[in-house]
């Protein structure tokens, strides 16, 4: 064979297709930081579902022999002034930080993609009337609302997870909302129009999964967004309160005593840290794959 | 343009007082002033507790309309906000805390917006350099600190630093020594307890400005008019500080109108944890001493300084980008 038929031949074989979530993964481990936060996320799961492992202590159970320790070989992460395991409190309140940011991300995320395309969709009163309630909603200054609503209902977990919820839809239902009206118009959803496809069955099946990229890349955004509020609110004694505690609490545990016990503010705080760059780091990795004009994992 | 401005400030009036009145309503049922004469150490029964919230229109044994309407009358008639459950003036507070906020919050947006948008037209003009991938990396980084973090970060360096010197250089609560005599050191004492909040409120302020004059900036800078400005002859320089800045700058000016006004409804959390008594921690301790009065003025006070910045970022758009017509 000569250099010259290899070449044809090459040019005529045709190129290998790549699936459509091949591709995605094959543009998203490209990108080196994506990878690093995927790993740092990863870790954090572990460490929140195993790493009571390395105490013997739980996160409400008292050492009266070691209040406000420095670490030790027994608390690997210290005391509090009670006495509590800050490790033990660590892996719980880290727990109770990812169980919020997930559900309260994933629930905004539904409500804002229904909203947001049947409003677009649908038209008329519905929309004028969801963009009110959405504008609306958007003036009303949420965390005030917020504070109100979980001071009241003392700490619960749960209950903060639907406050966030309802407060937190509204900006995400706004962008998919103008997204979306551009899509109204296009002919794959006339042709189902044509075959009679019902309403809200064209939203659910062929307007919302259109918007899948923009829904992901928000959703893990939304995760940040989240830590962050809850962090916000459980430091200013609205969110989680004792005897529950979040990394927020944690963190407003350590304030008080910052100079003398630092280490009460330390621990949660890498946790806090390193939790919001990795979701940040794989939320850009999602956005450069996902995005077919991005080259900045690579062409292709 | 005028007649815009009105018709749009008379639909925020309508928003803010719609607003309010919710926020009323919200607060009315979730505060319970009476927990607070509860707590006050002497027993006294319900019924006393109620004859010492009836003068403040908190008494939880009226209906709520009847409180409502002892709030609004003397909002409307006399600009009076209200007291909270213990007797003190919302309107006095308010006044003296606007100014405390104003002080701490003022210089670190200015701060932030200045070295953010500076940062950013740096480094999108040099895309990739060094100075972008390092300066990039640390702006994220800064941006997914949660602010409680990052402030107590500070005062843990500051404690440690004060520490090394021997002598507090830098302050970590309040918003001024207590004492001190002469006009000059009270100055001066005052400007040094501004450190360290507004270093926090920079830091964690400046990157969110950073990262996005940086993506306008890189969006324009590949746009159709740049060439076209390159090829009459201006020098890649120009053509970026004449036509690509400019046209980046709208959006920015645009969410700079919407931050100014919101200087002065403070900053929660840095207030917190530098011990500053401002709007921010106003408003949690309104929540938490149960005083309903205080939280609405609050949330109308965020509700109208949310209007102001959306009618001067209304006003910036037209003045700045010249393909908006307003009629």
């Amino acid at each position: 064979m000569t250099a010259s038929s290899l070449l044809t031949a090459d040019a005529t074989a045709p190129p290998v297709r790549l699936g459509r979530v091949r591709l995605y993964a094959r543009r998203f481990a490209r990108n080196r930081g994506a990878l690093l936060g995927v790993a740092l996320f990863l870790g954090l799961v572990l460490f929140a579902l195993f790493g009571s492992l390395f105490t013997s202590w739980t996160f409400s159970e008292s050492d009266y022999f070691a209040l406000t320790q420095p670490p030790t070989t027994a608390h690997p992460f210290g005391t509090n002034q009670g006495g509590n395991d800050v490790l033990a409190e660590c892996v719980h309140g880290l727990q109770r930080s990812l169980v919020i940011a997930l559900t309260v991300s994933v629930l905004t995320m539904i409500i804002a993609a229904v909203v947001g395309a049947g409003a677009a969709y649908l038209g008329g009163r519905l929309e004028r009337f969801s963009l009110a309630a959405i504008h609306f909603l958007l003036v009303v200054p949420s965390f005030l609302i917020l504070a109100l609503v979980s001071n009241r209902v003392a700490g619960d977990w749960r209950v903060l997870i639907i406050v966030l919820t309802i407060f937190g839809w509204m900006f995400n239902a706004r962008v998919i909302w103008s997204v979306s009206t551009s899509l109204r118009e296009r002919d794959y959803v006339r042709t189902a129009e044509f075959m009679g496809v019902k309403p809200w069955r064209i939203v659910l099946r062929h307007i919302v999964p259109h918007l899948g990229a923009l829904l992901i890349v928000n959703l893990t955004l939304g995760i940040d967004d989240t830590v962050l509020s809850e962090t916000a609110l459980s430091f200013l004694g609205f969110g989680v309160k004792p005897p529950d505690v979040s990394l927020g609490s944690l963190l407003a545990d350590g304030a008080s005593t910052i100079s003398s016990a630092s280490w009460l503010f330390v621990y949660p705080a890498g946790l806090l840290v390193v939790l919001t760059v990795s979701v940040m780091l794989i939320g850009d990795g999602l956005r450069d794959a996902l995005d077919p004009t991005s080259f900045s994992g690579g062409r292709g | 343009m005028l007649r815009y401005v009105l018709r749009r400030t008379v639909g925020w009036i309508a928003m803010i007082v719609a607003a309010t009145n919710a926020a009323f309503f919200l607060a009315s049922w979730f505060l319970d002033p009476r927990s607070n004469y509860r707590e006050l150490g002497k027993l006294r029964t319900d019924q006393q507790i109620s004859t010492a919230l009836r003068p403040y229109g908190l008494d939880p044994d009226q209906s709520v309309v009847d409180r409502w309407w002892f709030w609004i009358k003397d909002v409307v008639l006399h600009f009076d906000w209200g007291h909270s459950p213990t007797g003190v003036s919302v309107n006095s507070e308010v006044a003296y805390r606007v100014v405390v906020s104003g002080e701490l919050v003022l210089v670190g947006t200015v701060l932030s917006v200045v070295l953010g948008v500076a940062l950013g037209v740096y480094t999108a003009s040099r895309q990739y350099g060094a100075v972008d991938r390092i300066t990039q990396t640390v702006s994220i980084v800064l941006y997914n600190v949660p602010t409680a973090v990052g402030a107590l970060g500070l005062v843990l360096f500051a404690v440690w630093f004060n520490q090394r010197i021997g002598t507090t250089v830098l302050h970590v609560a309040g918003a001024s020594t207590p004492g001190i005599d002469g006009a000059w050191s009270r100055l001066f004492d005052r400007l040094d307890h501004l450190v360290l909040p507004t270093v926090a409120l920079t830091l964690l302020g400046y990157a969110s400005w950073h990262v996005t004059q940086r993506a306008l900036l890189l969006d324009t800078l590949h746009a159709d008019f740049v060439r076209t400005a390159r090829a009459t002859g201006l020098t890649r320089t120009q053509a970026i500080r004449r036509h690509a800045l400019r046209a980046s700058l709208i959006p920015t000016a645009t969410s700079v109108a919407f931050t100014v006004p919101s200087v002065f409804t403070g900053a929660i959390i840095t207030e917190t944890v530098f011990g500053w008594r401002g709007m921010g921690t106003y408003f949690t301790g309104t929540i938490a001493n149960n005083d309903v009065h205080g939280a609405v003025a609050v949330a109308a006070f965020g509700a109208a300084m949310t209007a102001i910045g959306a009618i001067f970022a209304d006003i910036a758009t037209v003045a700045l980008d010249p393909r908006i017509r307003v009629r």
